[in-house]
């Protein structure tokens, strides 16, 4: 059973201080202190959960953890509003692209032959932008899901399981590494910058093909038995491989896979893939850090130039305070001569994406987001590095809208690879 | 009945500016002290005018109605103890002139303490009341419970600060009473008698606060002892010595480990008693009473003495402090959250009293707080559906009688509400709650405005 560790909550308020929604919203239904409140009656079944409203407050939370980080008793906001949602899924209607979502990646196959489709069609059903802050697309027409003006991430042609051999060789360390589906399917050019770093460290490279989406949409979304499948088979495969880590470069699959198959297997009392995912999460490691701990990049960096550049850097959630990666990229991004390094306001709130958070909520989604580009316009930097494809394509998004496509966003890989060239 | 008032509601302020829904409702009913009411409406006004409408509403059909700015307060002042209306101000929170000629800051009642300083900082001015809810809580609400904060000491509390406010009546009638100047002795001042009248008079909508220039120079420091008495004591010798610091706040042992285990900053886990202690004003002189405090400190026994060395550090030692009351939850479950305030000079014989009550009944009771101003959050920890739970509130009934006694009060800031009402007319006397009493049925005749709070019906 899952300790309820949201019940710390005094209730003081100070969350309404931090919640980026809150920001936004003014209203206690949508604050960590609210959901807490609401969340008990739901699980007491002192409330009906079927009306239109509650669906609302249930979803309208970005899980970006910043109240749990701000809580001075630590109240687990996240966890108590997964376990809503996973009661609310199993009561109440899903909507029907995240079940359609869920068949979808359930299965590699089915998954490719979307991404390929989707890369095929991508220029007719599809605007093309290459002079926009970062690559993308939109959709030629919009609809109720996704509208017409939204900025996404491009689909590459080939994905990154498809474009790399499953082992290359190398005499320092020896890694796994799992893209993410961001990276696999959409910024592959972040999964070649880091195989290219790790080439020239030297380091020993594995590259399983049988790795499946980490599940973290749908278990974010209280969807369970699709996430509890691939969780399994994730855990299997990297737990049998003889590695040092498994180098996940995408934070929310990361932290997905280091935090929440723990949390999935104790709901659901799996005590065997509750120690197995024990066991996994300890072979968890972001890039950043891994590059930054592990292996000598610091140094070499040190030896690096690039053309004066002023950088901001944006931490996503899932790097950030739930791997609490903070230093790490910045203290790379640092050693390069001639990175002008200059610290936006509130480097660390919530970009606004969240997920499908950014499809359901689109409206208070890009209110975030337009704040946190001002914050980056006003450091004057022209580049912003953050480390998540989420954040890229929200941000870049931002940044369309606000007129300023000339500051270009960039994964902290992509600007260690340039120099490192 | 119900559906009336709400189609009535809806006609005032719009559809999307009311609920009377359960799934609303239940984010209304709670505050700081954990307790739970619902209200049986939820209502968002945008303005004044609309405020009024709503008081004639309640007025006609003997809705109570119950204001609420952030739903901080520690007393209960915001809760709808008989249903009715819960009236938000969240939406009127707009600054609307900081008057850097006339030192003024006209705002909505709605605004938050934080927005306001902050605004008021950028010309250079300054808001002193900072309760440690003060980047949440409101102005409304600061006004209504009449606030305090570190700076009390040396700046006064919100009263200090109230120029001017708009107040709607229950029959709808809207007053302006007081204004921008810095005197004003036309006729009685009602204003003043709504500072910390918790929301029973009159529903507070706009202000008119008083703001100073911003203090040029701000320095922190630090002291920690390993005998809770001589840090006590400590605080009373520096008042004595005629030092007015700009915050002199104490923290005892176990409030110390509480934060640490929160924060992890480095407090010193094994000190019974920490001060902080800052000076403002024009650089020269705030050094110079900074080592005055250090000798003290030092005559006191001090173990360590230091010095925040920029704004980083200072602000992680005032995180600290106002992280202390929501911590607390770590040493029990329950707590009797108390702010008693006593005449400076009895502060270490205050705080003796209450070591030997805790130690009577057998129960952590931890402080901190204004100690500069004799004013002491005293929080009886329990666990919460023990037997504790009795025993704390004995505790809390001598510690009441002590302070009493002392000639002290049983509220500094928090106000009255629904926590202490027992406890009221031990310390005023029957004779004064009669007066209240009179005032509040010529005020509110019908009982509608934050009903059956301080025992006044």
């Amino acid at each position: 059973m899952l300790d309820k560790k949201w019940e710390t909550c005094v209730k003081c308020g100070l969350c309404r201080s931090v919640c980026p929604v809150f920001r936004e919203e003014k209203k206690e239904q949508y604050v960590a202190r609210g959901h807490i409140t609401l969340i008990e009656e739901f699980l007491k079944g002192n409330i009906d959960f079927s009306t239109k409203k509650a669906h609302e407050y249930l979803g309208k939370c970005l899980l970006c953890t910043t109240c749990v980080e701000a809580c001075p008793n630590k109240a687990e906001t996240d966890l108590a509003m997964i376990l809503a949602r996973i009661k609310h899924t199993q009561e109440y209607n899903v909507p029907f692209y995240k079940r359609i979502l869920s068949l979808v990646m359930k299965n590699r196959k089915v998954m490719n032959l979307a991404a390929k489709t989707g890369s095929l069609l991508q220029n007719i059903l599809f605007v093309q932008h290459l002079d926009t802050s970062r690559e993308g697309m939109s959709p030629r027409i919009g609809s109720k899901l996704i509208e017409r003006k939204r900025l996404l991430l491009p689909i590459a042609d080939k994905t990154f399981l498809e474009q790399y051999p499953s082992h290359i060789e190398g005499k320092n360390g020896r890694i796994a590494v799992f893209p993410g589906c961001g990276v696999n399917y959409a910024y592959r050019e972040i999964g070649d910058a880091f195989i290219r770093i790790c080439k020239k460290l030297n380091i020993e490279i594995l590259i399983p093909k049988e790795q499946v989406c980490c599940g973290g949409p749908l278990y974010f979304s209280g969807l369970i038995d699709t996430p509890v499948e691939l969780a399994k088979k994730n855990i299997d495969l990297f737990n049998a491989l003889n590695i040092d880590f498994v180098i996940v470069i995408d934070p929310t699959c990361a932290s997905t896979m280091k935090f929440e198959y723990e949390r999935l297997f104790s709901y659901i009392e799996n005590e065997e893939y509750l120690e197995k995912a024990k066991k996994f999460s300890k072979l968890i490691i972001s890039s950043e850090k891994y590059l930054h701990d592990y292996t000598p990049l610091k140094k070499m960096l040190k030896k690096t130039k690039i053309k004066e550049k002023t950088i901001t850097y944006h931490d996503p959630c899932h790097l950030g305070r739930a791997q609490k990666v903070k230093q790490e990229p910045r203290a790379l991004l640092n050693a390069i001569e001639g990175v002008n390094f200059v610290e936006m306001k509130d480097a660390d709130t919530c970009c606004g994406n969240a997920g499908s958070f950014s499809v359901d909520f689109r409206e208070i989604s890009v209110k975030i987001a337009l704040r946190k580009a001002e914050s980056i316009i006003e450091t004057n930097a022209d580049t912003v590095v953050t480390g998540c494809c989420g954040c890229i394509m929200q941000i870049a998004e931002a940044l369309h809208i606000k007129g300023r496509d000339d500051i270009k966003v960039k994964h902290t890989l992509e600007i260690i690879d340039e120099v490192l060239k | 009945m119900k559906n009336k008032i709400l189609k009535e509601l809806i006609k005032i302020v719009d559809k999307k500016n009311v609920s009377a829904d359960k799934i609303d409702l239940l984010h209304y009913a709670y505050d700081a002290t954990q307790n739970m009411y619902l209200p049986d409406f939820v209502v968002f006004p945008e303005n004044t005018e609309q405020i009024s409408h709503i008081l004639k509403l309640c007025t006609e059909y003997r809705v109570p109605i119950v204001p609420r700015g952030a739903g901080t307060g520690f007393s209960g002042g915001s809760l709808p103890i008989s249903g009715g209306i819960c009236l938000s101000l969240g939406k009127m929170n707009k600054i609307l002139e900081i008057d850097a000629e006339n030192l003024v800051a006209h705002v909505e009642a709605g605004v938050i303490n934080y927005d306001l300083r902050e605004e008021a900082e950028k010309f250079g001015l300054f808001y002193p009341p900072d309760p440690s809810s003060y980047k949440y809580c409101t102005i409304g609400g600061n006004v209504a419970e009449n606030a305090g904060g570190p700076r009390a000491v040396k700046y006064g509390v919100t009263k200090n600060y109230i120029l001017g406010m708009e107040l709607v009546f229950p029959a709808g009638e809207i007053v302006i009473s007081g204004s921008k100047n810095m005197k004003d002795v036309a006729g009685y001042n009602l204003k003043d008698l709504m500072i910390g009248s918790e929301g029973t008079l009159a529903i507070i909508t706009k202000l008119f606060l008083k703001l100073i220039p911003l203090p040029p120079y701000r320095s922190v420091l630090q002291a920690t002892f390993s005998d809770m008495k001589e840090a006590a004591q400590t605080v009373t010798n520096i008042i004595a010595d005629k030092v007015t610091p700009s915050a002199l706040e104490f923290i005892d042992g176990p409030c110390i480990r509480a934060i640490e285990d929160y924060l992890h900053i480095g407090l010193p886990k094994e000190a019974q008693a920490m001060l902080i202690i800052e000076c403002d004003g024009i650089k020269e002189s705030v050094e110079a009473e900074l080592s005055l405090i250090e000798k003290v400190c030092a005559k006191n026994n001090a173990q360590h003495v230091k010095r925040a060395k920029d704004k980083k550090e200072e602000e992680v030692l005032w995180k600290a402090r106002r992280s202390i009351s929501p911590s607390l939850n770590r040493i029990r479950d329950g707590k009797l959250n108390e702010d008693v305030v006593v005449p400076r000079a009895s502060l270490p014989q205050m705080i003796a009293s209450i070591q030997e009550i805790s130690k009577k009944y057998n129960l952590p009771i931890v402080n901190f707080g204004h100690a500069g101003d004799g004013n002491i959050h005293t929080n009886i920890m329990f666990k919460k559906g023990s037997e504790e739970e009795e025993k704390a509130k004995g505790a809390m009934i001598k510690i009441f009688e002590m302070v009493i006694e002392m000639g002290g009060s049983i509220s500094g800031e928090h106000g009255i509400g629904i926590t202490k009402q027992d406890f009221l007319e031990k310390q005023l006397g029957k004779e004064t709650i009669d007066i209240f009493k009179r005032i509040k049925k010529a005020l509110d005749p019908y009982n509608i405005l934050n009903p059956h709070k301080m025992k006044l019906c």
